[in-house]
């Protein structure tokens, strides 16, 4: 068991660091000069104040000031620093939670992180809440009866859900139930005008009433997924040796049902980190189509404004979660079905 | 019975072809001119770039509107089957709901729908299949060698599989189109290194039963060269997966490319379904229902079609 968790977290580390150097790689090689663009915005907001740079070579030493800064080039040899040198320094000041980027003001940066998080978490429990709460059940329920008619009609139903493209789904359903069929739902936001002072109840029914349609698209992909991967492995669990001699013996058939539950529980708590990628894919589809402010709306912000410390801080949150998730179910797995630790060491 | 088993076929062959034979299928342009005794393609060139400009100040669809007339003895052409261009605005046909003349329609700048959705399918074909082409070799290959090598390449192939499934895809995505200028090409490139792991994961696993299967090893034990082994021997038995995991892609690659141009962040082309949709969405409330119900369907039916696609050949493989 140490032994597995040592190589578990020497991998995770590992990963990790692929992970942020891969972006590292990706975003070193966009066509942007961060030294370039804010001396741009420096000379547009300086237009203002009547600060403008008079001549090129002021501009240019301005730039270059700004590349030193940004730790984009030597400051004793003014040549641009490589790659890996620049990797490292990001990799240092990541370490001790240091994600603004040079220059930039940690404070504001940190403030936008913490008041997106709540947001996409809340979402994102929710959503998971709602995928493994209906999909463990529905798919126990299918994985008895595979092959039969009701089975496949609703296993047909549920890969047509998969088809539809979340933005689609986000769209119709935006537009079926605000606005032009009917008027259920309130169409943005996480809470209306002027409930801030409502009693709490009042205040927890208009927040529910606010995410139902969200939590709706962000759930469909994932809950089909789980239900798929719970009803084969129920149906497989089904018409195993154990389950028929429990039959035989003439057990309660709710009894057997809850077995068969646990067939399948157990390999689908193994998919819960999968799915985090997942869920934070679709919450950029879904608080952009529903205007809600989480990190999917921050991701989108980064996009547009070409923000490189901002893209790298949320990679690396959202790989941190992911790999955590992963080793966490993991490990779940290893501790609630001992067949998994006869297998490796 | 029969219609509907081949429907999906039909809508992805359709689609693809569509989609790369688009400016012949609808255009503004026509397909042949003759123009004071000089042939002219517009629309033969608009397939491979920018159609010339119309004769004298004209354009093409003005000096073909006039020809009956007959502006110059000789002159004639041949307009593609439905003459009308992605982006060739009519002011009398703001919001037209549908008619004969213009079944889906026609949105808030009076361009007619149904061009716009010919050539959005183009813009997801010439994403979508260059990009699982590209993944399905690359994956293949890669699989492939992993599997039947094992050992230290297999590790390394793992790895990395293991590594790339950590990205959201659609952040990546959505990060590579925004630093990189939204081109077709970069996108094909992203998605293809997304998408090749799908194949390899496939691969590897077929590899790794199929080398310990008896024909295997009777080949092996009778000196057959690797190479061939593995091209005439095993990769035959893995078509069925690689097609699954191929129509899978296809249809991932459709939802992320419109999703991509619903975001905004799309490659800048004529018209995508993403657009369109993001277009009805915002005219919705003008009771405009045809600008988003028919680029939804559309989606939808490319979608399902290359899911149920997959779905076959996996039933097939399975009896």
């Amino acid at each position: 068991m140490t032994r597995w968790l040592l190589l578990r977290l020497l991998w995770l580390s590992s990963t990790l660091i692929g992970v942020t150097f891969v972006t590292f790689l990706v975003l070193d090689r966009a066509p942007i000069d961060r030294a370039e663009l804010e001396a741009g915005r420096r000379r547009v907001a300086g237009a203002h104040s009547g600060a403008v740079y008079v001549d090129e070579a002021a501009r240019d030493r301005a730039v270059q000031q700004l590349r030193v800064r940004y730790g984009l080039v030597d400051p004793e040899t003014g040549e641009a620093a490589p790659l890996w040198r620049r990797y490292v320094a990001w990799l240092g000041s990541a370490a001790t939670l240091q994600l603004a980027g040079p220059g930039d003001d940690e404070r504001a940066f940190w403030r936008r992180l913490s008041e997106a998080v709540p947001v996409t978490l809340l979402l994102g429990g929710l959503s998971l809440l709602v995928v493994f709460g209906v999909g463990l059940p529905v798919g126990t329920w299918l994985g008895r009866r595979v092959g039969r008619h009701r089975e496949r009609i609703v296993s047909t139903v549920l890969l047509v859900a998969l088809g539809v493209p979340q933005f689609l789904l986000a769209t119709l359903l935006l537009l079926a139930f605000t606005s032009v069929w009917v008027q259920w739902f309130p169409p943005t936001g996480l809470s209306s005008l002027g409930s801030e002072g409502d009693p709490w109840f009042a205040r927890l029914l208009d927040r529910a009433w606010h995410l139902v349609l969200p939590v709706t698209v962000m759930s469909l992909a994932p809950f089909v997924m789980v239900t798929r991967f719970v009803r084969d492995a129920v149906a497989r669990a089904d018409r195993a040796p154990h389950t028929v001699c429990l039959r035989a013996l003439g057990v309660h058939e709710r009894v057997v049902a809850r077995r068969l539950l646990r067939h399948g529980a157990t390999p689908a708590a193994t998919l819960a980190g999968g799915l985090l990628p997942m869920l934070v894919g679709g919450s950029i589809v879904v608080e952009n189509v529903f205007s809600l402010d989480g990190l999917g709306h921050l991701a989108f912000q980064a996009v547009i404004d070409q923000d490189q410390a901002l893209v790298m801080a949320l990679v690396l949150l959202t790989s941190v979660v992911t790999l955590l998730s992963l080793f966490v179910s993991d490990l779940l797995h290893r501790l609630v079905d001992p067949r998994v630790r006869l297998v490796d060491g | 019975m029969k219609v509907i088993r081949l429907l999906p076929w039909l809508v992805v062959v359709a689609t693809i072809l569509i989609g790369l034979l688009a400016p012949l299928i609808a255009n503004d342009v026509p397909l042949l001119a003759k123009v004071d005794g000089v042939w002219a393609f517009p629309a033969f060139a608009d397939l491979f770039g920018d159609p010339p400009p119309g004769p004298g100040d004209l354009s093409w669809k003005q000096w073909w509107s006039r020809l009956p007339q007959g502006a110059s003895a000789g002159d004639w052409g041949i307009m593609p089957v439905w003459p009308y261009g992605p982006l060739e605005t009519d002011t009398r046909l703001f919001y037209e709901s549908p008619s004969l003349a213009h079944p889906l329609g026609n949105d808030d700048t009076g361009r007619d729908v149904l061009s716009r959705l010919v050539h959005g399918a183009g813009a997801a074909v010439r994403v979508g299949v260059p990009a699982v082409l590209a993944a399905g070799v690359v994956g293949t290959l890669l699989g492939a060698w992993a599997g039947f090598a094992r050992g230290a390449v297999d590790v390394v192939v793992q790895r990395l599989i293991e590594l790339m499934l950590c990205f959201p895809m659609l952040l990546f995505l959505l990060f590579a189109a925004a630093f990189f200028g939204a081109s077709t090409i970069g996108l094909v490139i992203v998605m293809a290194s997304l998408f090749w792991i799908s194949f390899a994961r496939i691969v590897r696993g077929e590899m790794l039963s199929l080398r310990e299967r008896e024909f295997v090893r009777v080949a092996i034990g009778l000196g057959v060269p690797t190479r061939r082994i593995l091209v005439r021997h095993m990769l035959p038995q893995m078509y069925g997966q690689i097609g699954v995991t191929a129509a899978f892609c296809l249809a991932s690659t459709v939802g992320a490319e419109s999703t991509l141009s619903f975001l905004g962040l799309g490659p800048r082309v004529e018209s995508s379904w993403g657009a369109m949709l993001r277009q009805g969405n915002e005219h919705a409330a003008t009771g405009a229902w045809h600008l988003w119900f028919f680029p939804a369907a559309t989606i939808v039916a490319v979608v399902l079609s290359c899911h149920a696609l997959a779905d076959r050949v996996r039933v097939v493989r399975a009896n």
